[in-house]
Order: structure tokens, then sequence, then C-alpha cells
């Protein structure tokens, strides 16, 4: 896996979410970008089960489930600011299981769905953000599959991304700064997913046509 | 003399004058011969037919010397025949030339004797074919000449030069023991701390390195005794091993900007020569390739920027190792 970095990416004024997307997807075909089908990744909330809480006062800890296209078999378990774990896909079925501990709060769960992009050593996945039936957001991610060292490429993916984000190119994820020289893993891209979609879901719903 | 004349050295005019004056001389003698067999029939007394006789004799003889007449002059002595022959003959085979310088082919020229030139024109094709290919090898003689004051043998054999001649240091650099090759690669693999070379010998005696620099990149490097012949540069990330679990020396990698560092390092260990101290050789190649540890961190010395096709800068300079875009480099 390739250094990521996962973002968001406004919505232009008077446009609606469709309309931005195909704005982004024409200015990465522009730059000779090939499409290469396309791709999901999606969040599930799950709160610890009252019964089990020993202390009062303990808050409840959030676990969120997901799932990405870009590998099929495996599935991710994390906490907020807490360990991440990489399971076999029949993670879902034990969390059937352990519905006496964690409870999954349905209407919480959030997806990005979109097309994917190579572009030489790079991959671009443009999602559309949706909870629910209503679209919320655009998600851009950007993969530059060579290196695995996070700081290394920073400034290369930023060049890239300024290539066709223009004044929306991100700045640097807050993770990178405690990765230091480690290897670069899927787990920490779905963490930057998990932080996007914590974002977006605070956010106010993006309003549907017009201004009131 | 230029009128009549159809290629260089083919006098027309010489020629026809040369055939009419030996037929003219084959005459006279004939002439001269005749008259001794013949003698003189129509005078009655022997002093008149001798008279007569030597008169005729005399006149054919006169006739012969006439058609071998010399630049000098007549001459109405009989004695100077000889030397009249030879000096007129001589002269004009001497403008008609002679046919062996004419056609180098020697059997193959009488193919120019063939009437149908238009049809079958292989004796000019000959001809140029002979000429195109000495010409070939005037200057292959040539070349080889410049091209042999630079030492770009990277073999023990030389061509040209007999056994005894051959000089001493020359073959003891190909046929090094093995013990050496692997000191002098674990010498280097001390220099450098973030690039750590591996050595290992899958297929006989040749010796296969992998050579792991830092996080970034790794290179499997195939040797012959201490020469490098082939490196593959792959990403850190990726596959260096086959299903046997030895060194795949074979596959490309996946990524293009490592597709193009192993072109460039190719470029490098065919710059890097000198094949009377090939450990000198490693050595330099081993400093060329640690620069890449800021492969994704340096921008091109040139343009400033860090993509350029969505490639990084994938060349270094091989004196100065500053970074610079395959298409910006000098």
């Amino acid at each position: 896996m390739g250094v990521t970095c996962v973002s968001q990416m406004p919505v232009a004024e008077g446009k609606s979410v469709q309309q931005t997307v195909e704005i982004l997807t024409r200015k990465l075909e522009l730059l000779g970008a090939e499409k290469q089908g396309t791709f999901c990744v999606d969040c599930e909330t799950y709160h610890t089960a009252a019964s089990t809480m020993g202390n009062q006062g303990q808050a409840g800890k959030l676990m969120y489930v997901m799932h990405n296209s870009e590998y099929p078999l495996s599935c991710f378990a994390l906490f907020e600011n807490g360990p991440c774990l990489i399971a076999d896909a029949n993670f879902d079925v034990l969390m059937v299981k352990l519905k006496g501990f964690f409870q999954n709060a349905k209407a919480n769960k959030i997806e990005s769905r979109g097309t994917r992009y190579q572009y030489c050593d790079f991959l671009v996945k443009v999602g559309t953000v949706t909870m629910g039936p209503s679209a919320r957001g655009i998600s851009v991610e950007v993969e530059y599959c060579p290196c695995v060292v996070a700081n290394d490429c920073w400034n290369l993916l930023m060049e890239f991304m300024q290539s066709f984000m223009g004044n929306h190119t991100p700045g640097i994820p807050s993770m990178f700064g405690n990765k230091h020289d480690s290897i670069y893993s899927p787990g920490d891209t779905m963490a930057q997913y998990m932080e996007l979609f914590n974002k977006i879901r605070k956010q106010q719903q993006v309003p549907v046509a017009g201004i009131r | 003399m230029a009128e009549g004349v159809l290629s260089p050295g083919v006098n027309l005019e010489a020629f026809s004058q040369a055939i009419a004056a030996i037929q003219a001389l084959r005459s006279s003698v004939t002439r001269v011969f005749d008259c001794l067999k013949d003698g003189m029939r129509n005078k009655e007394t022997l002093e008149g037919r001798e008279k007569s006789f030597v008169a005729c004799f005399q006149e054919s003889l006169h006739s012969v010397s006439r058609d071998l007449r010399c630049v000098r002059g007549r001459l109405p002595a009989v004695r100077g025949t000889g030397t009249l022959e030879r000096c007129e003959l001589e002269r004009l085979s001497n403008l008609v030339g002679k046919p062996s310088e004419n056609h180098p082919l020697h059997n193959s020229g009488l193919l120019s004797l063939d009437p149908v030139q238009d049809k079958t024109p292989l004796y000019s094709q000959l001809l140029q074919a002979y000429k195109w290919s000495n010409k070939l090898q005037y200057h292959a003689g040539l070349a080889s000449g410049l091209l042999n004051q630079q030492s770009l043998k990277r073999s023990a054999n030389q061509m040209g030069v007999s056994a005894k001649r051959r000089p001493k240091a020359q073959p003891t650099t190909l046929v090094l023991p093995p013990q050496y090759v692997d000191d002098v690669i674990s010498r280097i693999d001390r220099m450098f701390p973030e690039m750590s070379i591996h050595l290992s010998r899958p297929n006989g005696t040749s010796a296969m390195l992998l050579v792991t620099l830092g996080k970034v990149l790794k290179v499997i490097v195939v040797m012959r005794s201490l020469f490098i012949d082939r490196t593959i540069v792959k990403g850190y990330n990726e596959n260096v091993y086959t299903e046997d679990g030895k060194v795949d020396i074979w596959s490309k990698s996946n990524y293009q900007v490592f597709q193009k560092v192993t072109d460039h390092a190719t470029t490098a260990l065919l710059h890097y020569q000198l094949p009377q101290m090939p450990d000198v050789v490693v050595r330099s190649f081993m400093t060329w390739l640690r620069s890449y540890i800021k492969l994704f961190q340096a921008p091109c010395q040139r343009c400033g920027k860090f993509l350029q096709d969505g490639l990084p800068p994938t060349w270094r300079d091989f004196r100065t190792l500053e970074a610079f875009h395959d298409t910006c480099r000098q």
C-alpha cells in the first residue's frame, strides 16, 4: 500500500454535489488519468452496550467497522484514537454474534462511492459521501503507490493534488506527523476515512438547490 | 588522347591505329617471305636475277620498316627492324593500356565480354560490389584503430592479438576467487549505513546481490566475477523472491518510477567502467545508487518541481549526484 491522503472537496458555489464531482473528474481526465472502475468505502458505527458498562460515568466507546473495495477480503475495526484491527471478511458475522456487547447504530451508516482513476503511479478516487439517501459531501483519496514512508513524499503528493484540486488542496494529515519513518499501512487510510466521515456527519446538510 | 575515349583507359583511336599498323606489318612481312620463297624468274642471266632479287627483297623490307615507323623517322637500314618493331608497338600498347589494370576481377572479368549488357548487368554490379566491400574494409580498419584507443572491453578475449603477446593483467580480473568477491562486497556493505547488501549464489558462481536502500527501493544486481552485469530496481514493498525462495532476477517492477530508475541504473553500469580495477567500479556504482535515498523528497535541480509527467526526478548525475527529471537532464 502506498502513501494515501484522504481529504474533502468542498462543493462549488451554486452547484450540486454531482456537478462538482463531474468538474473534478473532467479535470482528472484532462490531466491524462485513466478511468479504472469504481470503489466503495463504508463505515458502520457500534456502541458498547450499556449492560457491559462496569463503572458509572464511563463513556461508551464507539467502534467503527469499515470496508474498502480495494481490500475486498478484509474488514477494518477501529476505535477513535485507538488501535486498528485488520480482520477477515467474516468479522461482520462475528459482530452479529457479539450483539450483547456492541450494538449497531444503523442510522449512522455512511459510505463513499465513486470512480477510480490511475495516472502514472498515482491512484485517485473521487467519491460522493452519502448518509442514507442524501449526499453529504465529496471525498478525494490520492495514493502514491511506490512510496511507503509517509513523510517522504508529502511534497510530491501535494504538487499532484494542486494540479487538479487547485486551491482546495488539503494540508498535511495529522496522522503523518505521528508516523515518523514507519511504513504506511491500509489501517492508516481507514483512520483517515473515519476522521473524514465524522467531520461530514457533524456538518450541516448541504443545501439542495439555490440559496434561500 | 581525348577523342574517342569511352571510359578511362580505353583509347579507341590508338586501338584502331595499332590494328591497322599490325595488319600492314603482317602483309609486308608476308611479301618478304614470298619474295624469298619465289625468287626472280623473268631475267635471263644469273647476275641479273640476283640483282633484281636483291632489289626486290630490299624493297619489301623497306615497306616493313616503313610500317614500323618510329617517331624518330624512317630508317633505311634493315638491321634496325627489330628495335623499330618494339618501339612502335610499345608506343601503341602504352596508348591502348594494359587490360589487367582495368579489370581487377581476373577471370570473372571475362563476364564483361557478354554482349547483352542491358538484361544481365552482372559485370557492372560485380564491380560495384567489390568496390563497396573494399571501401568497407578500409573504413572498418580506420574505425577499429580509433575505437581501440579507449578500452571499452568487458571480456578477456583480445581480437587479433596472439596468445604470446596478450598482456598478463587482463584475464585475471575475470577469474577471481569467490572469496575475494565476498570480501569486496562485505566491505562496501559496511561503507554506507542506510544501504545493506545481501549476497547469494543461487545459480553457480555468479553473485546475486540484493541491495536494500533505506525504505525506498530494492535493487537486484547480477554480477559476473566482480563486474556488474545487470540490475533491476524494485519498490520496497514489492516481492523480490520467486516461489522457490530464490532471488527473482527477471521480473520488472510494477511501478513506472522504478522501471525508469532501472533504465538509469543500466546506463550507470555502462558508464562506470574500469576493466583493470573492478572493485572501484562497484564502489562508484553503489555510491551513485545511494543518492536515490531521497528519490521522493528531492525536487529537480533544473525546473524546481517534484513531478514531471507523474514521475519524480529519477536521474542522478554521474559526477555531482544531483537529482534531475529524465526530461530535464543535460
